[in-house]
């Protein structure tokens, strides 16, 4: 009997020799993730232990780095508002996506023209977006408040200026503009539902309400569960929008985990405790990854 | 798959270890070596240049950090004029936005960058940059070139840290008073003297404020940089914005406070959320008084060449506190250091001695600035500018000048921490009371760290 020959050498070596080509064919993004995304993160996740100012010697902390985090007031303010501000914008900006999704899906007249229009937020440049909301909200001048005080309010709240009022406006200032860009996949899942399960609905005598409830949200689960993700991800590691529209301000009122870190970086250089916060806010948004991922099985259907 | 594991973990910790090794020279190592040879060389270089400065040996590029240069006319014209006297030097601008000027320069320096001389715009700066060791002591050319540092009015000692100074001062500019003569004339008011309390100034304040809506005139204008309220704190010389009671900044934040409720001043808020300039709503005649830094002279006297301004200004001295002399101010330095890693330090040192020297101080006056070195002489050069109100002379006399922020290790950290109270404090969010509470305990323990 003629056994293939399959262990030999030179099967061996053309296994190599098909790995080697199939390791050059990734090698470009290998190196550049290699060396600009894996290598700082593995630096920063050793420099959190370390004390260094940038320019003199690296010394050893140990754990000291995060000792001090437990006594820092404003680490704390930035931990309750980066909380503050993801439980604000992460259902808020779902909702809207969702709901402009349904509507966009209708056939209506200029539907290409208002999905283009909803989409432009997401890439609009940040800094004129910021700029532009700063104007529009202006607490003496601006049009919001001007509208307000014609509608009979005498006070209307200042907006930027008030420690109450900032990071509802920066919500709301992220909410518009991150909404297009999950409508977009919200309408890419919407198509993909089948017509017959409307269909089979209709026959069972569902209204509108009850077709959503009972055949929408469900088929919509698996886009529903990925938006979630990348909002939550996002929404955690906010820092441009926020660092142009108020700078952190008034006072601390809308300073987040990543303006800490800017701060005691490059405004205090202390680049070790600076990496120690974003280790801890590495951890959080790992964590609350692995328990969205974990609870995916309770939820998520895919047909 | 476990050998190619192993293998890329061994490339990345490879990787890591020639990262750290290249942050590893410590400052005291390099300074005391750089002296070594700066000594030696500053003795040929002083005999040189005493000699002869247009035959330098062979011909030298110096690069320098400044900003905005299109609208800071003096750059180039104490460059035109050094390189008038210095053929073979040849000095290229580095341009760097004032707004993030700071933060580009301490990346450049820390990522090893050779600029020969950097311009120290603010004290937060300086300090950072000399406890880094990316700018050297200058003492050793100082005393090898026997300089005089009393010319400067006490400006070098403000620079000295630990018996080193890191840099020399080029222009020194003190807070002064700017009206519009026009407003006052139409409202029958009084100019204001060269002798006022911060009471009087208030009460003036209140008499010019009139109109309402778009036509408002404001009696006077605070700027939204925290110094705008926190000098006339520092004024008597009992305290400095480092401190560990902040109770004394009170009587002047109670003041400015009361001046926004009533109206008299634009509201923090609205000048934050506008990024409103205080260079507008003075030009734009909106406001009768600017108490502000005397660099603004430049900008007013090409202003009203230009035709972009019709109205008659002058300027007095600062307002002071009551029983504190009548011209005591606060004043703000702009330096020039020598960079660490420069090669070229000796040439450096010889532009730097001109800029921030006599000649360099007449260039400076000429075009409107005030230089560090003042004596009559050069005040004259500055009164004789076309366009300087006639009453600047003697308002730019000072009795006393205090650094607004001074020198200090952990001045980064206390800025942050004082910006962001003050913003509270005229924002509404909290009383005076409360925000000085607030600063006094969070400056305390950031400095107990």
């Amino acid at each position: 009997m003629n056994l293939p020959r399959q262990n030999t050498a030179s099967a061996r070596r053309r296994t190599i020799k098909d790995t080697l080509i199939a390791y050059s064919f990734i090698l470009p993004n290998l190196l550049g993730f290699a060396i600009f995304t894996l290598v700082p993160m593995v630096f920063s996740l050793v420099l959190a232990f370390m004390n260094w100012d940038g320019a003199n010697v690296v010394s050893w902390a140990g754990l000291g780095n995060f000792k001090q985090l437990l006594r820092d007031t404003t680490f704390r303010i930035a931990l309750i508002n980066t909380f503050y501000y993801v439980i604000g914008t992460v259902p808020l900006t779902m909702a809207a996506a969702l709901g402009l999704a349904l509507l966009l899906n209708q056939p209506l007249r200029g539907r290409n023209f208002f999905r283009t229009t909803f989409f432009f937020p997401y890439v609009a440049s940040l800094v004129a977006v910021a700029v532009v909301w700063n104007m529009l909200f202006h607490p003496a001048v601006g049009p919001v408040n001007q509208l307000l005080m014609t509608l009979g309010i005498e006070n209307p709240p200042r907006w930027t200026a008030d420690v109450n009022w900032a990071m509802p406006t920066v919500i709301l200032a992220s909410i518009w503009k991150g909404m297009g860009y999950y409508m977009v996949i919200y309408l890419a899942a919407l198509q993909g539902i089948p017509a017959y399960l409307y269909e089979a609905a209709e026959i069972d005598g569902a209204n509108a309400w009850q077709k959503f409830r009972n055949v929408t949200l469900p088929m919509l689960t698996p886009a529903t569960f990925f938006v979630s993700i990348m909002i939550t991800i996002a929404s955690f590691k906010v820092f441009d929008l926020i660092l142009v529209m108020t700078g952190g301000g008034p006072g601390r009122a809308t300073n987040v985990l990543v303006i800490h870190t800017y701060n005691t970086a490059f405004k205090e250089f202390r680049f070790g405790y600076s990496s120690a916060i974003a280790m801890v806010l590495f951890v959080i948004v790992l964590v609350i990854t692995i328990v969205q991922f974990r609870m995916e099985k309770r939820w998520v259907s895919y047909m | 798959m476990k050998k190619y594991y192993s293998i890329s973990l061994l490339v990345i910790l490879m990787l890591i270890l020639a990262a750290c090794g290249g942050g590893d020279t410590t400052p005291t190592d390099t300074s005391s070596a750089e002296t070594q040879q700066v000594e030696t060389a500053v003795e040929t270089a002083a005999e040189e240049v005493a000699v002869e400065p247009e035959t330098a040996n062979e011909p030298v590029t110096l690069k320098m950090t400044v900003w905005d240069i299109a609208t800071t006319p003096y750059w180039q014209a104490v460059v035109d004029a050094y390189e008038a006297q210095n053929p073979d030097v040849k000095v290229e601008l580095v341009e760097i936005s004032s707004q993030e000027y700071q933060d580009k320069v301490n990346i450049m320096l820390s990522g090893g960058d050779d600029t020969d001389i950097i311009t120290v715009k603010d004290i937060p700066g300086y300090s950072a940059m000399l406890t880094r060791g990316q700018i050297v002591p200058l003492n050793s050319y100082v005393a090898a070139d026997g300089l005089d540092l009393s010319v400067y009015s006490g400006a070098a000692e403000e620079l000295t840290f630990e018996g080193s100074i890191y840099a020399l001062p080029f222009r020194s500019d003190i807070w002064i008073l700017y009206y519009n003569k026009d407003l006052f004339d139409a409202a029958g008011v009084d100019y204001p003297t060269n002798d006022m309390t911060w009471e009087q100034f208030d009460a003036i304040a209140r008499e010019m404020t009139s109109g309402s809506g778009a036509d408002t005139v404001y009696g006077t204008h605070f700027h939204t940089w925290r110094s705008t309220v926190e000098l006339g704190t520092v004024q008597d010389g009992q305290n400095t914005v480092i401190a560990t009671d902040y109770n004394f900044m009170k009587p002047m934040y109670d003041m400015v406070v009361a001046m926004q409720n009533d109206g008299t001043i634009m509201d923090y808020g609205s000048l934050k959320a506008g990024q409103v300039h205080y260079s507008g709503v003075f030009k734009n005649e909106q406001v009768a008084m600017l108490p502000m830094g005397s660099w603004f002279i430049g900008s007013l006297i090409t202003a009203k060449n230009e035709g972009e301004i019709d109205f008659n200004w002058g300027v007095a001295k600062y307002p002071h506190p009551t029983g504190v002399a009548a011209g005591t101010t606060a004043g703000t330095l702009t330096s020039l250091a020598i960079n660490t890693n420069s090669q070229n330090k000796d040439a450096a040192w010889d532009f730097i001695k001109f800029y921030s020297g006599p000649e360099g101080a007449k260039v400076l006056a000429a075009t409107g600035n005030l230089p560090a070195v003042r004596n009559t002489e050069i005040l004259d050069v500055f009164s004789a500018l076309e366009g300087v109100p006639p009453e600047a002379n003697e308002a730019l006399q000072t009795a006393a000048v205090r650094l607004e922020l001074p020198m200090h290790p952990k001045v980064g950290a206390v800025e942050q921490i004082l910006n962001e109270e003050h913003e509270l404090i005229m924002t509404n969010s909290v009383s005076v009371d409360e925000g000085l509470a607030e600063m006094t305990s969070r400056i305390t323990e950031a400095l107990n760290q």
